[in-house]
């Protein structure tokens, strides 16, 4: 074995490499960080990431108090005729607001909260630790499973039948089974297939609201936040954080690849043609750079190739920022909606009309957004779906009619809008995908679906953030539990690699 | 709608020449082409290839062309065997595994530059081939209905083939390859062959085929040539000692179940494996794990059996009458005047436990069966080898 530099390289210093740093530097690791950009953080960044779930309990225990301010942010449904939807998380109060339009949905929002809860918490608790390997025959895998299983079975015979009923279904078919008002079925169907491939009346959209649940402490619309300062102190304090544990980071230092010898990972080497030697690598990169670019397609298996292949990892979400002079004026909203999560989804088939251009690689000219305001009113930042990454006739060229159609839609809710805007930049998948380095620009570096998740995450044979190369580990979104901005994959790496060591 | 059930089987370029001198009128269908299993006698067919010269039609087999910048790169990744010194115009036998180091074919590749190869295989393998070249700057086309082969294989084969116009044939070693220029079109000749004996392969566009088929004929009138069907083929392969895919092993894509997959020491071709090369190949991880925590389970052998009646398909025994193993390719062998057969056998049986094997063998008598019990050897697979295979120059004859 050659020399070794660090006892752990990490490729890729977003949250997740972070936290993945963090951890092994407090276990007395030498770690050096690698990160292609000149800032860390990833997808962090005010520009991508408009609200936050908290950061989990398990990662601030393990690493120490996070020194950010998280402020706690409402969701509005906005309706064209002001008639808007508020919710905040607390029951009573989203209780009294949604009675204002229906009380038998008032009712109904109540339970079906209560079950949904019931639902991420139960797959919650597989969420935290690394999935459990089948074949291994090991007694915590076994364990895992089991208790999963027993979970599932301590709801009672009849929430178990619903969580039996409820995993593969469709969200529209739940929404409308429950309430009769268009736009609060909207609106949960918005977060059910956002940053996914699904529609709302695609199988499996439920199981995807479940796991947006799960980050969000098992709350629909409570626990999103904003952070004071932006997003990117969560970034800040986790670098400082890194600088004290010693943990040497070099940023604008794109990895080419790894060094293999035996094949094993034994360093990696910089397209400046640098190269840094340690006993393990770690990849914060997405599966299909990790697999095709570190790894190399040369050392992998036909069979490895195919499944990267056929890794679903397609991004679908634009973001669109206007910088504007003015507070714009949105019909019916007061100051504090301003800084709310606004969201505009009127009905399920709204998003469903609009999925459904998106399925053949066209766009459609009525979206659904997610505005969000910065503090002073002054940016407005809009989250924007469906987005296609292969877009007909390519984003080059449809780009300016689809930024303005997105102005015209926010238009019919804020009519001086227009007159505000003084800049206008439109962020799609593919911009993603090239200043991100995330491949095919996909929010949680792969789909979450059912066939890639938990022990099929990424793909089969590499889910314990382990690679198929001795050596090589991954930390990013797309292994379990996956993206949502939590830092669990980074954490629960970290734990694969201080095991092996 | 176009239905697929009154599509007919393709007919090779050798059909007009192949269909007038079949006279059992037996065919089969091999990969979607209609060819001959026996001509007149397989008895005959078999004894021109091992005193003659026999011909076979080998259009059917699967061919694909590889080049591109990466295709030395990329072959020496496909295959177990290390090809990284193979020199241009040779041949080379190999075996392809998938991820779970599992056998998925065995076959020939030709190397004609670094950037120009092709691949001869049974089994039809695009999809394997095209999801593999992933990566690597190749272009992988499927050939086989633009090449029209032969093979030529017997001890007069080289004799017949200098008459047909080959200058210098003889000094040929075995697996290497020469292109001629006959009668104005272009014919590459390569000294490989199934039959385990002297013998060549001719490669050469479909339209040349009937004239080279009649010349060829023609210039082996004196030699004892004959056409040669599937069907003799295969006893001259079990005397050789070859393997066949999907008949002595599953190959890994087409099991249905995984535990009939076979690794390349199960099947006797470990020999073909090189952990150590350079580049990594598909599944060099798991043949390495296989062979450093000692996993392999089975063997394929070679059997001598006692008595002269084929034991197809027999199950094999331990003295304590426990199930070890199943012929998977049996023979009277007229030349050996032995009776052979290859056998896939648990370990230790066929490699540290030789003795006290049995076969239970049926043999068939007039709608009844006599069932016998024969003590087994177990011996080298190549049962046959004559000297002259590998001899350089050639054998000639007048």
């Amino acid at each position: 074995m050659s020399r070794s530099d660090y006892d752990v390289i990490i490729i890729g210093g977003g949250h997740n490499g972070l936290v993945c740093a963090n951890i092994l530097a407090k276990k007395n690791k030498k770690v050096l960080i690698c990160e292609a950009r000149d800032t860390c953080g990833g997808l962090i960044n005010d520009e991508i990431t408009n609200f936050i779930p908290p950061i989990n309990t398990s990662i601030s225990n393990t690493l120490g108090r996070i020194s950010v301010k998280y402020q706690p942010k409402n969701t509005i449904a906005l309706s064209e005729s002001g008639e808007h939807i508020r919710l905040n998380g607390n029951q009573h109060i989203d209780h009294k607001s949604i009675s204002a339009f229906s009380t038998k949905d008032a009712d109904r929002y109540v339970e079906f909260h209560r079950k949904m809860s019931l639902f991420s918490k139960t797959l919650g608790s597989f969420m935290l630790s690394a999935p459990p390997r089948i074949m291994h025959r090991s007694f915590s895998d076994y364990f895992k499973l089991f208790k999963l299983g027993m979970n599932a079975r301590l709801m009672g015979k009849k929430d178990f039948n619903e969580f039996a009923r409820m995993i593969g279904l469709n969200i529209a078919d739940e929404l409308e089974d429950n309430f009769e008002n268009p736009l609060l079925q909207g609106l949960i169907a918005h977060d059910a297939v956002i940053g996914s491939n699904l529609g709302p009346r695609s199988p499996g959209s439920l199981i995807n609201l479940l796991y947006r649940m799960a980050i969000h402490q098992n709350s629909l619309f409570g626990e999103i936040y904003k952070v004071e300062g932006g997003c990117g102190e969560i970034v800040n304090s986790l670098t400082s954080l890194a600088e004290k544990n010693r943990v040497e980071i070099k940023t604008s230092s794109p990895v080419k690849k790894c060094i293999i010898e035996n094949d094993t990972a034994i360093g990696v080497e910089l397209h400046s043609g640098d190269k840094y030697f340690a006993k393990t690598i770690v990849s914060n990169a997405d599966p299909r750079s990790t697999y095709f670019c570190l790894l190399g397609t040369e050392n992998l298996d036909t069979d490895v190739k195919r499944r990267i292949k056929h890794h679903r990892a397609k991004g679908r979400v634009a973001k669109l920022i206007l910088k504007l002079n003015q507070t714009p004026e949105f019909i019916n909203c007061n100051k504090e909606d301003l800084q709310s999560r606004m969201v505009i989804s009127p009905s399920i088939d709204y998003i469903e009309e609009n999925f459904n251009p998106s399925k053949f690689d066209k766009v459609s000219y009525d979206p659904i957004l997610e505005i969000s305001n910065s503090s002073d009113n002054q940016t407005m930042n809009i989250q924007i779906q469906y987005a296609p990454f292969n877009v007909e006739g390519g984003w080059e060229n449809i780009k300016e009619n689809y930024t303005n159609s997105v102005i015209k839609l926010i238009s019919k809710y804020s009519p001086n809008i227009e007159s505000c805007i003084e800049n206008k930049l439109l962020i799609t998948p593919d911009n993603i995908e090239k200043d991100y380095l995330v491949s095919g620009g996909h929010w949680h570096h792969g789909e979450i679906q059912i066939d890639q998740l938990f022990m099929l995450r990424p793909i089969p044979g590499a889910s314990q953030y382990r690679t198929h190369l001795k050596g090589l580990y991954m930390c990013g979104a797309g292994t379990h539990p996956g993206g949502g901005l939590s830092g669990i994959s980074g954490k629960n790496a970290a734990y694969a690699v201080l095991e092996d060591f | 709608m176009k239905d697929n059930r009154f599509v007919a089987l393709k007919k090779t370029p050798f059909y007009s020449r192949t269909s007038l001198i079949s006279r059992t009128n037996k065919w089969y269908n091999w990969n979607g082409y209609t060819v001959p299993t026996e001509y007149s006698t397989t008895e005959l067919e078999y004894t021109a290839a091992r005193n003659g010269t026999s011909v076979m039609d080998l259009t059917p087999m699967c061919k694909y062309e590889i080049k591109g910048a990466d295709a030395h790169h990329f072959v020496d990744y496909l295959v177990t065997r290390d090809l990284s010194e193979m020199e241009d115009n040779t041949v080379a036998y190999i075996i392809w595994c998938n991820e779970d180091g599992k056998v998925i074919d065995d076959g020939t590749i030709f190397k004609f530059s670094s950037t120009e190869f092709m691949l001869c295989c049974a089994v039809k393998i695009l999809n394997w081939l095209s999801d593999s070249a992933e990566g690597f700057d190749v272009s992988i086309k499927d050939t086989t209905d633009t090449i029209a082969a032969l093979s030529i294989q017997g001890p007069t084969s080289c004799s017949t083939l200098k008459n047909y116009g080959a200058q210098d044939l003889e000094n040929i070693k075995p697996f290497e390859m020469k292109e001629f220029n006959i009668d104005g079109y272009k014919v590459l000749i390569s000294r490989t062959g199934f039959t385990g004996d002297l013998g060549y392969e001719l490669w050469t566009d479909p339209e040349n085929a009937e004239s080279m088929w009649d010349k060829l004929f023609e210039a082996g009138s004196l030699l004892k040539i004959r056409p040669f069907g599937m069907n003799a083929l295969e006893m001259t392969r079990i005397e050789a000692g070859f393997i066949q895919t999907n008949t002595d092993f599953m190959a890994a894509e087409d099991a249905l179940r995984p535990v009939r997959m076979r690794s390349p020491y199960e099947i006797g071709m470990g020999w073909l494996v090189h952990l150590n090369k350079k580049n990594y190949f598909v599944g060099k991880r798991a043949l390495k794990n296989e062979k450093e925590n000692n996993l392999t389970e089975r063997c394929l052998v070679g059997l001598d059996i006692d008595g002269d009646k084929p034991a197809h398909g027999s199950v094999i025994y331990n003295e304590k009458k426990e199930d070890i193993g199943i012929v998977t390719a049996a023979l009277w062998s007229p030349t050996l005047k032995k009776n052979i057969a290859l056998a896939s056998l648990r370990r230790p049986y066929g490699i540290k436990i030789k003795e006290n094997i049995f076969a239970e063998i049926y043999h068939p008598e007039e709608l009844e069966y006599k069932k016998l019990w024969q003590r087994c050897k177990v011996v080298k697979r190549q049962f046959y080898s004559p000297e002259r295979r590998n001899k350089v120059p050639a054998d000639l004859y007048e």
